[in-house]
């Protein structure tokens, strides 16, 4: 327990305030909650697990964490069917298979050398690995991201998307961060990658990656964050319009939707609003631009007879 | 500090957290990180670490409030995140002042700032093991066995010391710290049960209810039931969502064959067979909601839909005369909305199981086949009408399998108006239903046995 390494009272929350502002510099607003999360998996070198809905910013946060650490994003996207050889490696077969037709030719001269059956069989015996070194292997997202040298940000994308199978898999990379190719052994990187894992819940991740990794929740910003955002994000919209915008988003969330409007539609609407030139909202303007934030027909339907009471109220 | 997140660790776990070892030491190092300085941080910290869902977010929230009252732990002036060891030196502290004129206890009352009354508390705690609380009886026990760890003896006997000697003004102050102090201790002890034995209660009622005969069940327990029924849906599905695959011989997968074979040179020895994934079973139920066996349909109903994940293809049942479909009302409903208009569409009546087939063969039609498994709930008691084992018999020839489960002990089948000992021959397999449990026996056999 008692080790030199642990903060003192203000270290580790100058450290998670400063990841925090960092982040800000570069247009990705978040609360203590998530810097929180970002500095603890920094430091016990654990992978997170981040879940929660739709365009609140999952996939946004690796980005903002690897451009922050200034290492390469490493990004794997989940998807069903997704197996060992597009995700860790692959051999280079037409590449090996190349070099055996051009081995071929000088394989005479090397059988010819040696007289007895045995001693040629010894001096073919040093060919064999080659085929199957680290020069003949086309590495796939994960190996990469243990192999770089001066550590990576990996972002397995979406990962309730894949099979169960997959999951299973991922287990060795992610408690030890090491990969066994057969052919070769065990490749095992010289600097932990930040492992990210996004997961919009559409199925139960299973208890044995979860036990693995840290798990954040991001759900929908409050409005005083989602402002930030906006006013980061889209620095030349009004200030009142900003105001009446997001108290607007943060009323339609309440209504029963099959699709709440997220972050990044609230962005994208907030940028057509000002493409539009608008300086503030009306029932008209509302309904017509409505399919930014809504992206179904019946969820447009339930909404528009509240529209007029949800503007009257996001202007106060 | 590893004591009181043992504690913390411990007492999640009795509020339905489900906490590794590896998470409890990963936890660990998260506060070895962060220290406990900071309270808001700390517990963002360790949310992420001990609770991996919404619920138990939730959960763990309303935990760490309560198990780190800020009364309790003054997170401004622990300086050093290892805890405990401090407490030991501040009692030592206690200690050395015991040899003093004043006792102990006095000492910690007037000297001392609440903070180290709570943690002198939590020491004796520790040592009278309060964490075997069950009861909420056992407070008065538990305080005073608290209070005598914390010295309570020499408390009194200055008391008496005091009234021999006919100080009156001293005796009267040191009996109201004692009040003061039982009135702290027992607080104390109160907060703890709370903690620790919130659930235990709901624990064992739910443990009775699962066993308990569904046509015994109270309308007041339906909301706990309905909780049961939802952990166990969770559990099966947890169980069963891995699609079984089975290889198929004769359709080569030529991709893996010729990846399997690179390392011949791309000569083909080995081969890879294609596999097909196994569908999952096709189900269809047919439920008696007349009267006797209403709520044993309820729940069955209510069990089949929380499945949807991995029984995607059920179609129900309810007859009491006449057979109609439910399943709509629970696609698009709340599910004990729809179970318990489920009753009131299609409940009341006399019972015929006879009209109930010859329905279920017209609505379906052609739609029974080889991988269909259908259901039948019901107690067999058609009031002495045709039980047409006829229809029964067509069903069977045409689906996988049918299986008959009864809420009836096997001893009563036949008895009566049952039409049990007729049914029995066409169905593949006749089970008593009778509580939840069974329920989730049989519907766990039957997702095993569908491969």
């Amino acid at each position: 327990m008692s080790n030199n390494k642990t903060p003192s009272n203000g270290s580790a929350k100058d450290l998670i305030e400063n990841i925090q502002s960092n982040f800000e510099k570069q247009g990705y607003i978040c609360n203590t909650h998530i810097a929180t999360a970002i500095f603890l998996s920094q430091s016990l070198g654990k992978p997170i697990l981040v879940e929660g809905p739709p365009g609140v910013g999952k996939t946004e946060l690796a980005k903002a964490t690897a451009e922050w650490m200034e290492k390469p994003l490493i990004r794997l996207q989940c998807y069903e069917g997704l197996d060992e050889s597009k995700a860790l490696y692959e051999w280079k077969y037409g590449k090996q298979l190349l070099y055996t037709q051009v081995l071929k030719d000088k394989l005479n001269n090397i059988v010819s050398k040696s007289d007895s059956l045995e001693s040629s069989i010894d001096s073919l015996n040093n060919f064999d690995d080659i085929f199957f070194s680290e020069k003949f292997l086309e590495p796939r997202p994960l190996l990469k991201a243990i192999e770089s040298e001066n550590g990576s940000v990996l972002l397995i994308d979406e990962i309730d998307k894949s099979d169960d199978e997959f999951e299973a898999f991922l287990l060795e990379i992610l408690s030890d961060y090491q990969v066994s190719i057969p052919e070769i052994g065990t490749i095992k990187g010289k600097v932990k990658p930040i492992v990210f894992l996004t997961s919009n819940n559409t199925r139960e991740i299973g208890d044995a990656l979860k036990r693995r990794c840290l798990h954040l929740y991001i759900p929908f910003p409050d409005p005083f964050l989602e402002e930030k955002i906006i006013s980061s994000r889209v620095p030349e919209i009004d200030k009142e319009l900003k105001v009446q915008l997001v108290n607007f988003v943060q009323g339609l969330r309440n209504l029963d939707l099959k699709k709440l409007p997220s972050v990044s539609e609230t962005i994208d609407w907030a940028r057509s609003l000002v493409l539009l030139n608008v300086k503030t909202l009306d029932p008209i303007l509302v309904r017509e631009t409505l399919n930014i934030l809504l992206k179904f027909q019946t969820d447009i339907d339930v909404s528009d007879p509240e529209i007029d009471n949800l503007i009257e109220s996001s202007k106060k | 500090m590893v004591d009181f997140l043992r504690d913390f660790v411990h007492i999640l776990r009795s509020s339905d957290l489900r906490i590794s070892t590896s998470e409890s030491i990963d936890a660990m190092k998260v506060i070895s990180k962060v220290g406990i300085q900071d309270r808001n941080i700390l517990k963002d910290s360790l949310s992420f670490s001990l609770a991996k869902t919404m619920r138990e977010k939730e959960i763990f929230s309303d935990c760490f409030d309560d198990f780190f009252k800020e009364n309790y732990m003054n997170f401004e002036k622990e300086n050093s995140p290892i805890g405990s060891e401090q407490q030991i030196e501040e009692v030592d502290d206690l200690d050395s002042l015991d040899n003093g004129a004043k006792n102990k206890l006095e000492n910690l009352y007037k000297n001392s700032d609440k903070n180290s009354l709570m943690t002198a508390m939590a020491l004796a705690a520790r040592e009278s093991n309060l964490q075997d609380i069950r009861l909420f009886t056992q407070v008065g026990m538990f305080t005073r066995k608290i209070f005598d760890e914390m010295g309570l003896e020499t408390l009194n006997n200055d008391i008496f010391l005091a009234s021999r000697m006919g100080d009156f003004n001293r005796e009267e102050e040191l009996k109201e710290i004692r009040e003061n102090l039982r009135v702290e201790i027992r607080d104390y002890i109160e907060n703890q049960v709370k903690l620790r034995t919130s659930n235990t209660g709901k624990h064992l009622r739910e443990e009775a209810l699962s066993q308990m005969r569904l046509t015994q069940a109270d309308k007041s327990d339906y909301k706990i039931m309905s909780g049961i029924i939802k952990k166990m849906a969770k559990r099966l599905i947890s169980i069963h969502s891995r699609r079984k695959r089975k290889s198929q011989r004769g359709i080569l997968d030529v991709r893996s064959t010729i990846r399997a074979n690179q390392e011949y040179d791309g000569i083909l020895f080995e081969t890879v067979w294609k596999k097909t994934k196994i569908d999952r079973p096709k189900i269809i139920a047919l439920c008696d909601v007349s009267g006797s066996v209403a709520n044993v349909s309820r729940f069955f109903l209510m069990f089949l839909h929380s499945l949807t994940e991995i029984l995607p293809n059920v179609r129900t049942f309810a007859f009491s005369n006449k057979a109609g479909e439910v399943t709509d009302l629970f696609e698009n409903k709340d599910i004990e909305v729809a179970a318990a208009e489920t009753l009131l569409l299609n409940g009341g009546g006399s019972t015929d199981y006879g009209q109930a087939f010859v329905d279920l063969e017209g609505l379906l039609e052609n739609k029974i086949d080889r991988k269909t498994t259908v259901i039948i709930l019901g107690d067999a008691r058609s009031n002495y009408g045709d039980p047409r084992c006829d229809v029964l018999k067509t069903i069977q020839e045409k689906s996988k399998r049918i299986l008959f489960l009864n809420p009836e002990p096997k001893s009563v089948w036949g008895t009566g108006d049952s039409e049990m000992l007729r049914f029995v021959p066409y169905c593949n397999k006749s089970k008593v239903c009778k509580s939840l449990f069974d329920l989730e026996r049989v519907v766990d056999d039957m997702l095993r046995s569908s491969i």
